[in-house]
């Protein structure tokens, strides 16, 4: 009878399951089906065993049938009220269940830096003929917690996910694959340091050329945080996980512009999921990962211990495949991995193949990982042109690129060879001479001695005093004379600084405001916001920009719907076809290449079109080693309508600063307005020379997003500059009008002698 | 591209090298061939706004004045209306707030706006939004980009030794650069070597700073970059630029200023020259007189008629060049060897401007130059030629003001109980405080009491008449402590004896 009492718990819990995934006890008649187990277990000593058995089972017959309804219509929103549950599997029933045995490193349970972020290093077993091959690896990865208060439910401090970067670091040092877990709803968005966006900027930046081979796995993708532990060699993903660029509520409060505190409409949340294509085989066809692991009917429990071995052997193969693709020698190898998988795809391959790899399979691996993100979100985007002309362009960067290093990387080594020879040959040769001629000059400049005191040389004769005053004619070449005045200036009204009552500051008259005070309060110096033009006209040498890469511009890669309708309005307002901005451009006697997120483009956010610009904008930098000036004028993060194609942006772009840095450019981000999310905690974060101007705001999550997700009620100054600059984000201030100065200063201090002017 | 003329944003110096101002200016008046109409906004206070209303009722002209409610017992609201159908008073929060003037301007039905001096007098900025605003008014005063080249130093400076007029040896741009910075002042130190100068200096100066702030001394170039860096320092912390201006240290000089008067019409004569050497600690004059020098006070070193003139030519080629347009003063000094050096342009009418008009005479009397310059201002004609102006005799001009000398001028507050100045045909006084009730002085603003200019056939004779002026002054006041006023009569009266020597 106990047995028969369990099955029925069993099969309450079942229940529960449906109508947690349903979120209403109303589809199929679940409440019904509620109150008869109730009665059914009230009934325990009322009836008889059989009777009893009986009514059980055809009540576990109309269960199974609903599951099944059930799991052949899953709707996004249930399966991300799947992963939400808490009979779901954790990161600790893999690290259990999966690999032999795990040290968990960086702390224990809650006595750890960030108990959201697990790292374990962790033996793998396979068998190959009864005889076990083990095979160290180091697993990183969010974890959940069972209703643990302490795990965050998954969501990182910047600070676990610093932990995560150390260790790969271990990682590499040790020459051992990593195994990632996407366990989390996304990243605690606190600015401490090292802060949200900060952090996972660096880790993508580390990410993308860590040395050893990297596999990870997604149960619950949220966004950025996500993305801190998700750049790897090959992407996989549970049957029943999701992966977005928000959380469906998120999306859902931005879209029907819900104000705090209400609740969102839970049909607009179901719709916004729908949209996001946030499931495992949307984000397959999407390409935004390579393979779906899958798991049993309504997504795997911590007690499916089939399901584990299946992970097992999906993580084995996924990493014998990302190892293989480097050798040179892999042919029947990798059939028979393949083979394996379509006779029987819970068995690992029964070879043993080794993880290390040598220097040689290591630049391989890398290559394949830089090639794979470059080619991400290929088709999310227009303007990709025709193949003939795809290959002149080809054929022209080819030479360009044969140009410059032959240009710059051999004439020039040569140049300062011969340079320094003749320097040092010159040195010693003024050194002999001195020697030798020594006796005689000496007696030379006494007698010189003996005549007047050499007058000061270079400067105006003294005798005449109405010329004596003038000594700098000559004109600044780093002030721009050539005026541009922003279209605000043209009102005859006055505003009122911000910190009029703290600092006294007078009113405003807007033509001064906006005409030569450069939206600089005189007083205070709070920038008041000014177009992006300003920044073309007032930065670069006049007339020497080049815009180039015009014709790419943004799609709606998902149909979202309505979102059409708000890319027209935004391409006919702004005349662009996307919010980046590519062109090259000169500051007095350096070229540079700019590119330049800007507000009045869908608020500066985002996408494939913005994304694939800056790559290329990276790329023709490092061709012509030229400085590369990221100038944010306004980002509001990874544009959502694009879903995850907009998110791989962050890796995609981070993998290109990394080549070109690595290349020894010069990386310069210039913060302005407002500059938030994803960007920041991606390709902007990782720049090593970050600025911002003055009165600009920069952090992961604004203030809304803060409250809502940690309950913290941030003081206004929260993401100020002067705020980012104490937490160390970034390395200085600069006050617009000083912009091109500064800019100047740092292409002529800063950077590598890779450089094509150095 | 913009509504608004606007200059180029980077800087205000390096880039306006001619006088020839880039916008026309606007305040071109209706073709009627008399200009001499409208209302006009007194946006000023004390005495020179009496002043300016005086001059106003003389050309028949409608005003309106402002004040703070600290000043509402001062003459110039007194003598006003300050509400009722016919009001002309206005109370503004402050006078510095342009909003609320040109708010008065507008409700009252001003055309144009005379700033006096001090307060906007000499700020482009306000100068160029009334008269480009919406409903423009007419500046008395130059036209904006005047005031605006005029009125940073260094522009001038360039200016001026673009004209070959001599200024004081030194750097026309701010300098950023420690070696270069050196290299200029050895070669400064040098220069004064080569003239006998007994203690060669140089000054090292924030190029932003101003009033004496951010100013040091260097005597000999090894001081030189340890100074330097302390004044780049400091300036980089107080105004937010680092560079530094390196010019000659004077001593022993006369201030000598030079009166113009210039009409819209391309007409520029002067009023001669005055000497303002005697001046409070704080750099505040005290005492004037007119003309510049005279043989009868001091033996110079120099012939004074010739480095007066070629002072006053200087002036007028300077105002030629950058086409100035309305009353103005050109700063002087003149070192003890006869050297003269240009200073700086004030732009504005000054508060000792009658020192100057009491040695003129046209057609026999004394030109009163705030009519003129509203007249000129308004776009009249100047209807008079130079040699229609004869110069003849001294005068001086004597700041009344409650402070302590002994102490370093502190201002003294209190409430003027008594305030009886003499009466002379041979003197004028100017003064918002009444004589008739106790008057309280503003804390807010300096207790200046009155200006008193008297004047004679010859130094000599102004001299003495000063001392009797002083002599028949009385003026009683208490503080809140019970202590009686403390004024700068006495001080006054010894520093006559200084004047136009060295």
């Amino acid at each position: 009878m106990n047995d028969l009492i369990k099955q029925l718990q069993e099969l309450e819990q079942r229940i529960g399951y449906l109508i947690h995934i349903k979120d209403s006890d109303k589809w199929g008649n679940l409440m019904e089906f509620r109150a008869k187990a109730e009665r059914l277990r009230g009934s325990v000593f009322d009836i008889s065993r059989d009777e009893f058995a009986d009514r059980l089972g055809r009540l576990e017959d109309s269960i199974r049938f609903l599951e099944e309804r059930c799991e052949e219509g899953l709707t996004p929103m249930e399966r991300v009220r799947i992963v939400r549950s808490p009979l779901r599997f954790t990161l600790k029933d893999i690290l259990e269940n999966v690999y032999e045995e795990h040290k968990e490193l960086g702390g224990a349970g809650e006595a750890n830096i960030d108990p959201a972020m697990v790292v374990a290093k962790a033996n793998i077993v396979r068998r190959i003929k009864r005889k076990p091959y083990t095979s160290s690896v180091m697993v990183i990865g969010q974890e959940v917690g069972k209703g643990e208060e302490f795990r965050n439910g998954g969501s990182c401090k910047p600070w676990g996910n610093e932990k995560a970067m150390r260790y790969m670091k271990v990682a590499e040092t040790e020459g051992i694959p990593i195994h990632f877990y996407v366990f989390t709803p996304g990243s605690y968005p606190v600015e401490d340091y090292p802060g949200a966006a900060q952090q996972i900027a660096r880790n993508l930046y580390t990410m993308t050329k860590l040395r050893v081979p990297m596999i990870s796995v997604i149960s619950e993708g949220g966004s950025g945080g996500a993305e801190a532990v998700g750049l790897s060699d090959l992407r996989l993903m549970f049957s029943h996980g999701y992966y977005s660029v928000i959380s469906p509520e998120g999306a859902a409060a931005i879209e029907g512009r819900v104000k705090e505190g209400r609740k969102v409409p839970p049909e607009l949340v179901e719709k916004c999921a729908r949209q996001l294509n946030i499931t495992a085989t949307d984000n397959l066809r999407l390409g935004t990962i390579d393979r779906i692991i899958q798991e049993p009917p309504l997504g795997a429990k911590s007690d499916d211990f089939a399901f584990f071995a299946r992970i097992r052997s999906e993580i084995i193969r996924a990493t014998d495949e990302v190892v293989l693709r480097t050798k040179s020698m892999r042919s029947f190898r990798s059939y028979e991995v393949k083979r394996k998988k379509a006779e029987s795809p819970d068995e690992a391959p029964q070879i043993d193949i080794p993880w290390e790899l040598d220097e040689g399979e290591t630049d391989k691996l890398l290559e394949l990982r830089s090639k794979k993100y470059r080619n991400m979100s290929m088709h999310s985007f227009g303007g990709i042109t025709m193949p003939a002309e795809n290959f002149f362009k080809f054929f022209c960067s080819a030479t360009e690129k044969f140009w410059y290093t032959f240009r710059y990387d051999v004439l020039k080594t040569q140049q300062k060879q011969v340079q320094k020879t003749i320097k040092e040959l010159s040195g010693e040769g003024t050194a002999l001479v001195n020697r030798i001629t020594a006796p005689f000059t000496r007696i030379f400049s006494k007698q010189e001695e003996n005549g007047s005191r050499p007058v000061p040389r270079s400067l105006a004769a003294a005798a005449d005093p109405h010329s004596a005053g003038d000594y700098c004619l000559i004109q600044d070449p780093l002030e721009l004379t050539d005026t541009y005045t922003s279209p605000l200036a043209n009102e005859d009204r006055t505003i009122t600084c911000p910190n009029a009552e703290k600092q006294g500051c007078k009113d405003l008259w807007i033509p001064d405001l906006y005409g030569e005070f450069c939206g600089v309060c005189e007083n205070c110096g709070h920038h008041f916001p000014l177009e992006y033009q300003w920044y073309l006209k007032n930065v670069f040498d006049p007339g020497s920009i080049r815009i180039f890469n015009n014709d790419i511009f943004s799609k709606n890669p998902l149909n979202y719907e309505g979102f059409d309708e708000r890319l027209q309005a935004a391409r006919s307002k702004t005349g662009m076809g996307c919010a980046n901005l590519t062109f090259m451009a000169r500051v007095r006697d350096i070229e540079l290449v700019v590119t330049m997120l800007f507000s009045d483009f869908r608020n500066g956010t985002v996408g494939s079109a913005e994304g694939e610009k800056f790559v290329r904008a990276c790329d023709i930098a490092r061709r012509k080693k030229r400085p590369l000036l990221a100038y944010i004028h306004t980002t509001g993060g990874i544009r959502i309508q694009e879903g995850t194609l907009g998110v791989t942006q962050m890796p995609k772009c981070t993998m290109a600063v990394r080549e070109y840095i690595d290349a020894g450019g010069l990386y310069i981000v210039v913060y302005d307005n407002n500059s938030y999310a994803g960007p920041v905690a991606s390709f902007l974060g990782c720049s090593p020379y970050q600025f911002a101007i003055r009165s600009s705001r920069i952090g992961f999550a604004g203030p809304r997003v803060i409250r809502e997700t940690t309950g913290i009620d941030i003081p206004p100054d929260y993401h100020d500059v002067r705020n980012a600059l104490k937490r160390g984000h970034i390395q200085g201030i600069t006050d617009r009008r000083e912009f091109r100065r500064h800019l100047y200063q740092v292409m002529q201090t800063m950077g590598s002698p890779g450089l094509y002017y150095r | 591209m913009s509504r608004f003329p606007v200059m180029p944003p980077s800087d205000q110096a390096a880039l306006r090298l001619p006088g020839i101002p880039a916008f026309p200016s606007e305040q071109q008046p209706i073709a009627r061939g008399f200009f001499v109409q409208g209302k006009v906004l007194i946006a000023n206070r004390g005495e020179i706004a009496i002043r300016i209303m005086e001059a106003c009722k003389a050309l028949e002209l409608d005003y309106a004045v402002v004040y703070t409610d600290a000043d509402r017992d001062s003459e110039h609201v007194r003598r006003n209306r300050l509400k009722g159908p016919e009001q002309n008073a206005w109370r503004v929060t402050s006078y510095t707030d342009p909003n609320d003037l040109l708010s008065v301007a507008d409700h009252s039905g001003c055309t144009a706006v005379h700033p006096g001096y001090g307060f906007f007098s000499e700020d482009w900025r306000f100068a160029r939004r009334a008269t480009v605003r919406d409903r423009p008014l007419i500046f008395i005063g130059p036209s904006w980009e005047v005031i605006r080249d005029l009125g940073d130093k260094i522009n001038t400076k360039r200016i001026a030794q673009k004209l070959g007029i001599p200024t004081i040896p030194g750097t026309s741009a701010p300098i950023y650069n420690e070696m270069e910075a050196e290299e200029i002042a050895q070669h400064i130190l040098d220069i004064q070597r080569e003239q006998n100068e007994p203690n060669p200096a140089v000054l090292v100066k924030a190029a932003a700073g101003g009033g004496g702030m951010g100013i040091e001394e260097v005597n000999r170039i090894e001081q030189f970059r340890r100074t330097y860096r302390r004044v780049q320092n400091y300036a980089k912390r107080q105004f937010g630029d680092g560079g530094v201006l390196i010019e000659q240290r004077l001593c022993d000089f006369n201030h000598i200023e030079v009166q113009l008067v210039c009409s819209r019409h391309d007409e520029r004569i002067h009023f001669g020259t005055r000497n303002c050497t005697i001046q409070s600690t704080g750099r505040q004059k005290r005492v004037e007189a007119a003309p510049g020098f005279h043989a009868s006070c001091f033996q110079y070193n120099f012939d004074p008629e010739q480095v007066l003139d070629s002072i006053v030519e200087h002036s007028l080629k300077l105002a030629d060049y950058v086409k100035y347009d309305n009353v103005g003063t050109w700063e002087w000094i003149v070192s003890r060897s006869g050297r003269p050096y240009l200073l700086e342009v004030n732009t504005r009418i000054q508060v000792e401007n009658d020192v100057s008009a009491r040695i003129s005479y046209l057609n026999g009397k004394h030109p009163n130059l705030l009519q003129e310059q509203i007249r000129l201002g308004l776009g009249e004609r100047m209807d008079y030629e130079q040699n229609d102006v004869v110069f003849k005799g001294a005068s001086i001009e004597l700041r009344i003001v409650a402070e302590n000398p002994a102490r370093d001028f502190a201002p003294w507050i209190g409430t003027i109980t008594r305030f009886d100045l003499p009466q002379y045909e041979w003197a004028a006084v100017y003064s918002h405080v009444p004589a008739d009730r106790p008057y309280p002085i503003p804390s807010e603003y300096d207790p200046n009491l009155a200006l008193a200019l008297v004047w004679g056939d010859d130094v000599q004779q102004t001299k003495e008449r000063a001392r009797q002026f002083i002599d028949g002054c009385r003026i009683d006041g208490v503080d809140s402590s019970g202590g009686s006023i403390l004024t700068n009569l006495d001080y006054l009266r010894r520093n006559i004896d200084r004047l136009l020597t060295f």
